[in-house]
């Protein structure tokens, strides 16, 4: 199904430059202070209005403040938010997989099924899910479900295609042998159909996690009492850019939280794809076989 | 950033194309099916199974649309003014994301200097801008179109890179062994190699920036699609949610196959008769050229 996903990871194509390890990354943090130090001093210089665009060290002041304890000078009050809007993302992602994946695995089961859900699949998919935001929070209300059903809402549509198109498109060779070997339905579905769909599944989660963030924090624009989305547009009305702009850099962290535990899932699980993980993983199996 | 896909038009995989006849048969049944269920809800709803409040009943829904389009015919001009700033924000992200793929997939060191930048706005939850985009533009078009921009601009931006980067290594050892210039490869290789997956970008970019203008119309605004689903929302009128709901579908639809159809003739060579049509138009200038 080349033609129905697109490939996402075109910057990490060949990107080898000649020097490499510590060279590379001096030079990496030296664009960076480069770009802060210039900012910095657009701000010492009074180029910048606080209204429009704080200097970097009052946003990382603001920062600080927010996450510091108080014992240590800060206000501490970034933690309730931030693990309230943690709690809806990963409880709507939690959700939304689950639908997703049985829609995926009933339909890639019953070519029945499948015919009858196409054109609903399609309707749905174009229609941005944020766009029921205001209906998803008369039907559950200002309280976390409205966010957590949103979160369901934007998210479950990724794992849902991605399982599917993973589960039909195996390998036509590899689906031969199966057949040649005689293979029942449930040892086709779990020994082919869910190996092969892995791949495509761990991208869906990539993008469900990601979905579900957003989602969670668009339902906080529209009515909440926590969570980073309404801590956000309270520094934005108020005009305290500094601290909004701090609010955005703790959801970047949680967007990295996220993508960082999704990279270390997809080197679990698709261990086949890395040639180093591949052969451990091979060696332990090997070991266990002998015993 | 490790591959991430995402279907791009929602269009299930493994439906195998019907015959003529057979379509008919088909799209009868789908037919069927769909009154049926609606049949099913409308009877629910005046039967008092269905609270009207929160799942308004069909008949309702469709009276609502005539309404509004209509009667009082006021959806309209939220209508353009929604996809003017959709389009406008898919203009200018798309215009970025494709200028930064341009750069990136041209010089090796902007590749690698701005790649951990894009990880981090990859990982962000981008609309979560919205409110600072607000405080910033103020409450009119412009800064639904900054959000809708924002939002957007990945797809085309990946994807063009992706497009450029990938390219088949023996079309490029022809271009090295005609020896054509950097140019050549670019514009002769590259850029054709980067039509279908930037126009599956530029769909998926579609897609976000309906997303982002809507949620900046949530947050504030007085025109515009979401104004108009929020309004009918706090006030209970669930047909009138549901009514303009259905409408953001249909058009966002509409966008999708014009989208589709742009797509078909842009890249001509992945259909055989444009692709014929093409070659004999261009075989017929060569031999009148040649006199």
């Amino acid at each position: 199904m080349t033609d129905a996903t697109i490939g996402a990871g075109g910057i990490e194509a060949r990107t080898e430059l000649a020097e490499t390890g510590w060279k590379r990354l001096a030079m990496h943090i030296l664009v960076f202070v480069i770009i802060v130090g210039v900012w910095e001093l657009a701000g010492v210089f009074n180029q910048l209005n606080d209204l429009l665009l704080p200097a970097p060290s009052v946003i990382i002041g603001k920062f600080a403040e927010m996450w510091l304890p108080t014992f240590l000078g800060g206000t501490g009050r970034i933690y309730y938010h931030f693990f309230i809007t943690l709690w809806e993302a990963v409880a709507g992602f939690f959700i939304g997989v689950s639908i997703g994946v049985s829609l995926a695995v009933t339909a890639a089961v019953s070519p029945m099924f499948r015919r009858y859900l196409a054109p609903y699949a399609v309707a749905f998919n174009v229609t941005p899910g944020i766009a029921v935001a205001p209906l998803i929070i008369a039907w559950f209300g200002f309280g976390l479900s409205s966010k957590i059903a949103l979160a369901t809402l934007v998210c479950f549509f990724a794992p849902f295609i991605n399982t599917l198109t993973g589960l039909l498109h195996v390998d036509e060779e590899a689906s031969e042998l199966f057949r040649s070997m005689r293979a029942n339905r449930q040892q086709y579905f779990w020994k082919l159909q869910l190996p092969s769909s892995m791949p495509l599944f761990i991208a869906g989660l990539k993008l469900a996690l990601t979905g579900a963030l957003l989602g969670a924090i668009v339902a906080e624009f529209f009515s909440a009492s926590a969570g980073v989305g309404i801590l956000m547009q309270r520094f934005s009305f108020k005009l305290d850019i500094g601290s909004a702009l701090a609010t955005l850099l703790s959801m970047s962290l949680m967007g990295l939280l996220f993508f960082t535990v999704m990279e270390i899932l997809d080197y679990r699980v698709i261990f086949w794809k890395r040639d180093s993980r591949m052969q451990a993983v091979s060696k332990k199996r090997k070991a266990a076989w002998k015993m | 950033m490790s591959t991430a896909t995402e279907a791009e038009s929602g269009a299930l995989p493994g439906l195998a194309p019907a015959s003529k006849g057979d379509h008919a048969w088909i799209v009868a049944k789908h037919f069927a099916l769909f009154f049926f269920l609606v049949l099913l809800w409308e009877l629910g709803a005046r039967a008092g199974w269905i609270d009207p409040l929160m799942f308004p009943a069909p008949w309702g829904i469709v009276k609502q649309i005539g309404f509004i389009y209509f009667i009082q015919g006021n959806v309209w001009h939220h209508l353009y003014i929604t996809f003017a700033e959709a389009l406008s924000g898919l203009f200018v992200g798309s215009l970025i994301g494709i200028g930064l793929a341009t750069a990136a997939a041209l010089s090796l060191r902007f590749r690698e200097y701005i790649k951990p930048y894009i990880i981090v706005i990859e990982a962000t939850p981008r609309i979560a801008v919205g409110p600072i985009f607000i405080a910033w533009l103020g409450f009119g078009f412009s800064s639904k179109v900054a959000l809708a921009a924002l939002v957007c601009f990945f797809g085309p931006f990946v994807n063009t890179l992706t497009g450029l980067l990938n390219i088949d290594a023996e079309a490029e050892e022809l271009f090295r062994s005609m020896r054509a210039t950097k140019w050549q490869t670019f514009w002769g290789l590259r850029v054709p190699n980067s039509a279908t997956i930037l126009m599956a970008g530029m769909k998926l970019g579609c897609a976000s920036a309906f997303g982002g203008a809507l949620v900046a119309e949530f947050i504030s605004a007085n025109e515009g699609m979401g104004v108009l689903m929020s309004r009918y929302t706090y006030v209970l009128n669930m047909n009138g949610a549901f009514a303009t709901l259905l409408s953001i579908t249909l058009f966002a639809f509409l966008l999708f196959k014009f989208a589709d159809a742009v797509d078909y003739y842009i890249v001509f060579w992945r259909s055989d008769k444009l692709m014929q049509r093409k070659s004999k138009k261009r075989q017929a200038a060569f031999l009148k050229s040649l006199g």
